[in-house]
C-alpha cells in the first residue's frame, strides 16, 4: 500500500474520531517533512532557507496528492504537520545544542554565528508553547500553524473554526506572551 | 494561572495595545486598580509585542537552516563545513574550508536516493571527472569526490556570483534580463563549454538556468555535468511513469555490469529528471528516446529564449503539462516580447528549438558560429574587441608576476549599461598620465611622456601642442589636472614640471593653451593650477610647498592676475587638488595631515570647511569628482587589490549646499583589473573622461660580458607589443620559455633564440601561470597555475602542473602551499625543488620536486617569519647551495644543501632587494632591487659588490633578470603600467 493511500485513509479515520489513526499518521508525515526539510534548499544565498509553508504544502502534495483535496483532510493534515515541524526543528536544535555542550569542538566562525543563539531561542520557544498549550490550547495551535505550518490567517481561521479577526488577536497575544517567556528563559 | 486571570490579562493587553499610547497609562491605572502584578504582566506583554514576531521567526528559520544544513560546524574528511550556501534538486551545498590546503571550497552533497546505486554513482563520477578534466573555463571544475557516512559529495571551487536562474529572476518579470552584449557574451560562453564537452562525447542532459553559474567576473560556468543521470526516478516530474533515455553510455555501463555478473542497472532505462527541470527537456527526452548532443542544443535554446525574453518558452504547472507543451506547442516568438533584439537572435533560437532534432543545429559549434556572426554584425565583441576586453592584464607582486584575466562586468541592468570608448592607444613606454574633457565634450586635453596633446573627440584627431620656447631644451612633464577647460571657448590651463624634479610647486609653472598650433603662454611660476571655475572666471591654484604638499589654495583670474588666498594650512598639513562644486559656490580639496588624507569642502564666501569624506573613508580613494547631478564619483581601490591593480567607480550623493554625503556609497562598476583616475566630466554630466591604467610586461634579451657582470646589445625579445615575459631557458640555452597573453589568456610558449615566432601554446591555462621552470633533463616544464579569484594570490594554494617540454596536456602534480616558489638546477643531480611556507608561515620547507611523482622528500627547511610574503629563495645551478632572504631588508643567506649557513651578504648601495637568481657559475646573483623610483637589475657578487645593469623605463616598473644556463645571455622582463584616456557615456 502506498504512503499516499495510507495517509488519505488515516486522515479520514482520524476525522471520524479514531485517535489511533493519528498515531499511525504521525511517523509518515514526520518522515516526509524531515526528508523534505533536508533536501529542500534555499532559493538564494541570502535570506531564509525555506518557508515552512512550502514544506508543509509540499508534504501534503506528496502524501495526499493534489486530486484528493478534501479540505477537512487538508486542515487536519496541516495541524499534524505544523506540530511535527515544531518537533523536528526543536529535536534538531536540542541535539545540536547537546553536542556542543558535550565538548564538540566549535570553530570560531561557528561560535560567533547566529545559529547557536537561535537554537536556544527555538528551545525556549518550545518550552513556552508547551506552557501555553496548558493555559490556552487554541493560541498554541494558532502559533504552530502560523510559524511552523506557514499557514495564512484565513487558513488558520478555517482550521481552528474561528474568525480571522480572532486568529489575529490570538496570535498577537500569544506572540507577546511567548516572547516575554523566551526573554525570561 | 487561572483561565479567568489569563482572560483578564488578554483583554487588557488588547485594549492597551489598541489605544492611543498617550492614554495607555491612564487606561492601565484605571483597569488594574492597584493590582500591581496584573499591571506588570500587561506591561511586559506590551513591551514584548513589537519584536516578538521577528524574534520567533528568526528562531524558526534558524531551526530550518539547521535541519537543511545539518553538517554545519562539522568536519567532513579534511573539510571544515562553515555554512550552507544553497543547492538545487540534487542536494545541499556547503561552504567549507579545506584544512589541508587552507582554501575555501564548495561541498555538494548528493541526495540520499541518488547515492544508493554504486554503479550509477561510478558512472556519474567518471562523467563528471571527464567534463572537469576538460579544464574548460566555462565548465565548473571538480576537485574531488568523497563520501561521508555513505553520502557521496563532490568538492568544487567556491564560486562567487549567481546562477542564471537567479539572474533572470532578479530582472523585471517578463522583461529582457540582459542587454544584448552581455546576453551574447554569456550565450557564447555556455555554448563554448558545451562544445568542448560534446567533442569529448559528454552530454549534459540537464542544461537549465539553474545549472549555469555566472561568476562575479562575468564568466559563465556550466555546473553538474553527469549529474542528470543520477536523478532518482522518484523525483521525476509528475511521477507519471515516463520512460527516459537509454543512451550509449548507459549501455556501456550495462555491459560492464554484465561482465562482472551484477544485476542490471536500474537506472539504465530511467534517467529521470529532477523536479523543475521538466521545463527544459528536449522533445526526444520527453519521449524517452535515445539522446545525443542535440538534446543539449534544444535545452540551450530554451535557456537562450529565457535569457532573451525573461520568460520560459513553454509554460505548464506540472511535468506532464510541460511535456505536452514541449512535444506539441510552438513557443511564442522572441520578437513579440522585445523588438529591440535583432531578428537574427530569434532565428538562432528558433533553429535551436526545432522539435525534430534533424532540423536543429547539428553541433554546438554551429550555433556558436551563428552567435559570433551576430555579435560581429551588431558591433560588439568582434574578435579584436574580445581580445581587448578579455586580455589579461599584468600586475606586479613582490615575488612574482601574477596574471589576471580581465573581463568587464558592469551593471546588471541593461538600461544602464554605460558605453565605453577608448580614446588613446598609447604604449606602455608613453603612458597617458592625466587628462581633462572640455565642458562641451568636444575636446580632451591630456599629457603623456611626449608632451601635451588635445584630441578632437568627434574627429578622432589628435593635435600636439608645440612646447613654449622657454621649455624647448628642458625635459618637461606636462600635467593636465581634471577640470582645466574654460567654458566660453576652447582653452585650458596645464602645469609644467621639469623631469626628475619633485613634482612640487617649487619648480612647477602654470600655462594656458588657447590654440592648437600655438605654444602655451605662462601664467605663473612656483604654482600648480588645480581647476577652472564652472563660469570660467577664476583659476584655482596651489602654492607654498610644505612637508605634506602644498599648503595654500589661491584664486586668480584667467589672465593670471588678482591672486587672492582661499585657504591655508599650517606646516603639518597639505591642501591639494582643489576643485569646484557643480554650482561653483564651494571648493572641495584634499587635506593631508599625519593621520591621512580627507576630502573637505568650503564655501567661496568663507565659513568653516565641512568634511565630505574622512581620512578613514578616503583610505582607498584614488580620485574623486563632484558630478553636475550632485553625486560624488570616486575611483576606489578594491580592498584586496594587488598592488593597486584593481579600482572601481563608486558614487555617493552629496548635499549640494554643504557637500556632505546624504547616502551610502553605491558601486558603479565591477572591473577586475584596472585602475582609474584623473576623472573629468562634461557640463551636462553625461560624458566622463578618465585615465585607465593597466599593467604591461615587456621582455628583453642581452649578451653578458665580464663574467656576467655587464650586459651588451639589449634588444626586445620576443619582438612584440603584447605582454610577454621570458620565464626560463631550455638547458641548452637555445630556447626561451615565454608566457604570452596573445590569445587573450596567459599561456606558455617557447621560442628558439634564432627563431622569430613563438611556438605553442604548449599549455593552455584557464587563468594564468607563473614560475614556469624547465627540468634539468629538458623534458618537462613545471609551473604554478593560478585561478582568477577574489583572494590575494599570495594567500591561495596553487596547483603545481607539468607539461612535456614539447607540448601536451597539462597534468596536475599536487597542490602547493600558497606563494611557493619552484627552482631548478642545471644538472640531473640538482633536479628541481619547491620552497613552500609551512602552515604557520614560520618556516620555509624545501622539498624535491619530481616532474614524474610530484612532491618528493624534504631537503631542508629554514626558519623565518614568512607571513609578509616578501621572502625569496633560489637554488644554485649545481643544486648544492640554497639562497634565502626573509624580507627585502634582510641579507641574502647562502646555505649548504644540508641547511647550514655558509655565508650571508647585502647588496651594497641597495636597501631593498626584491628577488634574485643565481648566476650559472654560482659566483654571484642577478638581483632585482628597488631603486629611486624604479627597479634595477644588478649583478652582485658574493661579497655584495653591485654592478647595476639596467633600470626599468617606467617609474613604477618592476624588472627581473634571468641568465641563460650557459651564462651567455641575460633575459630581462620589465613590468610597467599602460595608461590611456577613456570615455564613458550613460553612467
Amino acid at each position: 500500500m502506498s504512503d499516499t493511500h495510507d495517509v488519505t485513509l488515516l486522515l479520514a479515520e482520524w476525522a471520524r474520531g479514531n485517535e489511533n489513526a493519528l498515531n499511525d499518521l504521525t511517523p509518515l508525515v514526520y518522515r516526509e517533512l524531515r526528508q523534505l526539510a533536508a533536501s529542500y534548499l534555499r532559493k538564494e544565498r541570502q535570506g531564509h532557507t525555506l518557508q515552512p509553508t512550502a514544506l508543509v504544502h509540499e508534504a501534503y502534495l506528496r502524501l495526499v496528492g493534489q486530486t484528493n483535496s478534501n479540505w477537512q483532510n487538508r486542515s487536519h493534515f496541516y495541524g499534524v504537520a505544523a506540530r511535527l515541524m515544531r518537533q523536528i526543528l526543536v529535536d534538531h536544535a536540542r541535539r545540536k545544542h547537546a553536542g556542543k555542550r558535550a565538548g564538540v569542538r566549535v570553530s570560531l566562525e561557528q561560535a560567533v554565528s547566529f545559529q547557536l543563539d537561535h537554537s536556544q531561542d527555538l528551545m525556549a520557544l518550545d518550552v513556552g508553547l508547551t506552557a501555553l498549550e496548558k493555559i490556552d490550547p487554541r493560541k498554541c495551535k494558532a502559533i504552530e500553524l502560523c510559524y511552523f505550518g506557514g499557514l495564512s490567517m484565513e487558513e488558520i481561521a478555517q482550521s481552528l473554526e474561528v474568525s480571522a479577526v480572532t486568529v489575529r488577536r490570538d496570535l498577537r497575544m500569544a506572540e507577546a506572551w511567548l516572547h516575554s517567556q523566551m526573554q525570561i528563559g | 494561572m487561572t483561565p479567568e486571570r489569563w482572560a483578564h490579562i488578554e483583554e487588557l493587553f488588547h485594549r492597551a495595545s489598541e489605544c492611543d499610547p498617550k492614554e495607555r497609562t491612564s487606561l492601565l491605572d484605571g483597569a488594574c486598580n492597584g493590582d500591581c502584578e496584573l499591571r506588570r504582566e500587561v506591561e511586559v506583554l506590551l513591551a514584548s509585542q513589537e519584536r516578538a514576531s521577528d524574534h520567533m521567526l528568526a528562531a524558526v528559520y534558524s531551526g530550518l537552516d539547521a535541519v537543511t544544513f545539518p553538517l554545519v560546524g562539522e568536519t567532513v574528511s579534511h573539510y571544515r563545513i562553515l555554512d550552507g550556501v544553497g543547492g538545487g534538486g540534487m542536494g545541499s551545498v556547503y561552504r567549507a574550508e579545506d584544512i589541508k590546503l587552507g582554501r575555501q571550497v564548495a561541498l555538494k552533497f548528493l541526495l540520499e536516493e541518488s547515492a544508493k546505486d554504486s554503479a550509477a554513482l561510478g558512472r556519474f563520477e567518471r562523467e563528471a571527472r571527464s567534463a572537469s578534466a576538460l579544464e574548460h573555463p566555462n565548465i565548473c571544475t571538480i576537485y574531488e569526490f568523497g563520501e561521508h557516512e555513505g553520502q557521496p559529495f563532490l568538492v568544487m571551487p567556491l564560486l562567487e556570483g549567481q546562477t542564471l536562474r537567479e539572474l533572470i529572476a532578479e530582472a523585471n518579470p517578463g522583461k529582457p534580463p540582459l542587454g544584448i552584449e552581455k546576453l551574447l557574451e554569456h550565450a557564447l560562453q555556455i555554448v563554448e563549454g558545451l562544445e568542448a564537452a560534446h567533442q569529448k562525447g559528454i552530454i549534459h542532459r540537464d542544461i537549465k538556468p539553474a545549472n549555469i553559474f555566472v561568476t562575479r567576473q562575468g564568466q559563465a560556468k556550466i555546473l553538474d555535468f553527469g549529474l542528470a543521470k543520477l536523478a532518482p526516478a522518484g523525483n521525476s516530474a509528475g511521477n507519471d511513469g515516463q520512460t527516459l533515455a537509454q543512451d550509449p553510455e548507459d549501455m556501456q555501463v550495462g555491459l560492464d555490469k554484465a561482465k562482472s555478473g551484477g544485476t542490471p542497472d536500474p537506472l539504465r532505462s530511467r534517467t529521470g529528471l529532477a523536479m523543475g527541470t521538466a521545463g527544459y527537456m528536449s522533445p526526444e527526452q520527453a519521449r524517452g528516446e535515445k539522446l545525443d548532443a542535440r538534446t543539449d542544443i534544444f535545452s540551450f535554446g530554451l535557456v537562450l529564449y529565457e535569457m532573451t525574453t525573461g520568460q520560459r518558452a513553454f509554460k505548464g504547472d506540472t511535468g506532464p503539462e510541460f511535456r505536452e507543451a514541449i512535444l506539441k506547442s510552438g513557443h511564442p516568438s522572441v520578437s513579440q516580447s522585445d523588438s529591440k533584439f535583432p531578428a537574427t537572435l530569434g532565428k538562432i533560437i528558433n533553429k535551436a528549438l526545432q522539435k525534430n532534432r534533424e532540423e536543429r543545429y547539428a553541433t554546438a559549434g554551429a550555433i556558436r558560429t551563428d552567435l559570433q556572426s551576430l555579435q560581429r554584425a551588431i558591433g560588439y565583441g568582434s574578435r579584436s574587441h574580445k581580445a581587448m576586453a578579455g586580455s589579461a592584464v599584468l600586475l606586479l607582486l613582490v615575488l612574482t608576476a601574477f596574471l589576471i584575466y580581465q573581463r568587464y562586468q558592469p551593471w546588471p541592468n541593461a538600461a544602464h549599461e554605460p558605453k565605453l570608448t577608448q580614446l588613446t592607444v598609447n604604449s606602455f613606454e608613453n603612458r597617458v598620465t592625466d587628462g581633462s574633457i572640455s565642458p562641451n565634450g568636444k575636446y580632451v586635453a591630456y599629457a603623456d611622456s611626449n608632451g601635451l596633446r588635445v584630441q578632437a573627440v568627434e574627429l578622432s584627431k589628435t593635435y600636439v601642442i608645440p612646447p613654449p620656447e622657454e621649455l624647448k631644451r628642458k625635459q618637461t612633464r606636462w600635467e593636465v589636472p581634471k577640470t582645466v577647460w574654460f567654458p566660453d571657448r576652447p582653452r585650458f590651463v596645464a602645469n609644467a614640471h621639469p623631469v626628475g624634479g619633485s613634482l612640487s610647486v617649487e619648480d612647477a609653472s602654470i600655462w594656458i593653451v588657447s590654440a592648437l598650433d600655438q605654444p602655451p603662454v605662462k601664467l605663473r611660476d612656483n604654482a600648480v593650477a588645480y581647476s577652472v571655475s564652472p563660469d570660467g572666471s577664476l583659476i584655482c591654484f596651489g602654492t607654498n610647498k610644505g612637508r605634506l604638499g602644498d599648503r595654500d589654495i589661491w584664486l586668480m583670474n584667467p589672465e593670471g592676475e588678482n591672486p587672492r588666498n582661499f585657504s591655508s594650512a599650517d606646516e603639518n598639513q597639505g591642501l591639494q587638488d582643489a576643485e569646484w562644486s557643480p554650482d561653483g559656490q564651494r571648493i572641495y580639496y584634499r587635506r593631508t595631515d599625519d593621520s591621512g588624507t580627507s576630502l573637505e569642502s568650503r564655501s567661496l564666501s568663507g565659513g568653516p570647511p565641512s568634511t565630505i569624506l574622512s581620512a578613514s573613508e578616503m583610505k582607498r580613494h584614488v580620485d574623486d569628482l563632484w558630478l553636475p547631478d550632485g553625486r560624488l564619483l570616486s575611483a576606489v581601490e578594491e580592498p584586496r587589490s594587488f598592488f593597486g591593480g584593481a579600482c572601481n567607480f563608486w558614487t555617493t550623493r552629496l548635499n549640494s549646499k554643504t557637500g556632505q554625503p546624504v547616502e551610502r556609497p553605491q558601486r558603479l562598476t565591477d572591473w577586475p583589473a584596472s585602475c582609474m583616475g584623473s576623472m573629468s566630466v562634461t557640463a551636462d554630466g553625461r560624458r566622463l573622461a578618465f585615465v585607465k591604467w593597466e599593467g604591461h610586461v615587456m621582455s628583453y634579451l642581452a649578451d653578458t660580458a665580464a663574467g656576467g657582470s655587464q650586459i651588451r646589445n639589449l634588444r626586445h625579445f620576443p619582438q612584440s607589443e603584447r605582454s610577454e615575459s621570458i620565464s626560463d631557458w631550455s638547458p641548452d640555452s637555445k630556447t626561451v620559455i615565454v608566457i604570452s597573453g596573445r590569445s587573450g589568456q596567459y599561456d606558455i610558449y617557447k621560442q628558439p633564440l634564432d627563431g622569430d615566432i613563438l611556438e605553442g601554446p604548449l599549455a593552455l591555462s584557464p587563468s594564468g601561470t607563473r614560475n614556469a621552470r624547465v627540468t634539468p633533463d629538458g623534458k618537462w616544464l613545471v609551473y604554478f597555475e593560478f585561478e582568477q579569484s577574489e583572494d590575494f594570490p599570495d594567500q591561495k594554494p596553487e596547483p603545481v602542473m607539468r607539461i612535456p617540454f614539447n607540448g601536451g596536456a597539462p597534468q596536475e602534480l599536487f597542490i602547493s602551499a600558497a606563494a611557493s616558489l619552484i627552482a631548478c638546477g642545471s644538472s640531473k643531480a640538482a633536479g628541481c625543488v619547491i620552497a613552500e611556507p609551512s602552515l604557520d608561515k614560520q618556516q620555509l620547507i624545501v622539498s624535491v620536486l619530481d616532474p614524474m611523482t610530484g612532491r618528493g622528500p624534504e631537503r631542508t627547511r629554514f626558519a623565518g617569519d614568512l607571513s609578509e610574503v616578501r621572502w625569496f629563495f633560489d637554488m644554485s645551478a649545481d643544486g648544492r647551495r640554497f639562497a634565502f632572504m626573509r624580507t627585502p631588508a634582510s641579507p641574502i643567506q647562502i646555505f649548504s644543501a644540508q641547511g647550514s649557513l655558509i655565508e650571508e651578504f647585502r647588496v651594497k648601495g641597495w636597501n631593498e632587494v626584491l628577488e634574485f637568481t643565481w648566476a650559472p657559475d654560482g659566483k654571484g646573483f642577478y638581483v632585482t632591487a628597488q631603486g629611486r623610483g624604479a627597479q634595477d637589475v644588478i649583478y652582485a657578487d658574493l661579497q655584495g659588490n653591485a654592478h647595476p645593469l639596467w633600470e626599468s623605463p617606467g617609474a613604477d616598473g618592476e624588472t627581473v633578470g634571468k641568465p641563460s644556463p650557459d651564462g651567455r645571455y641575460l633575459a630581462i622582463e620589465s613590468w610597467t603600467t599602460k595608461g590611456n584616456m577613456w570615455l564613458m557615456d550613460n553612467f
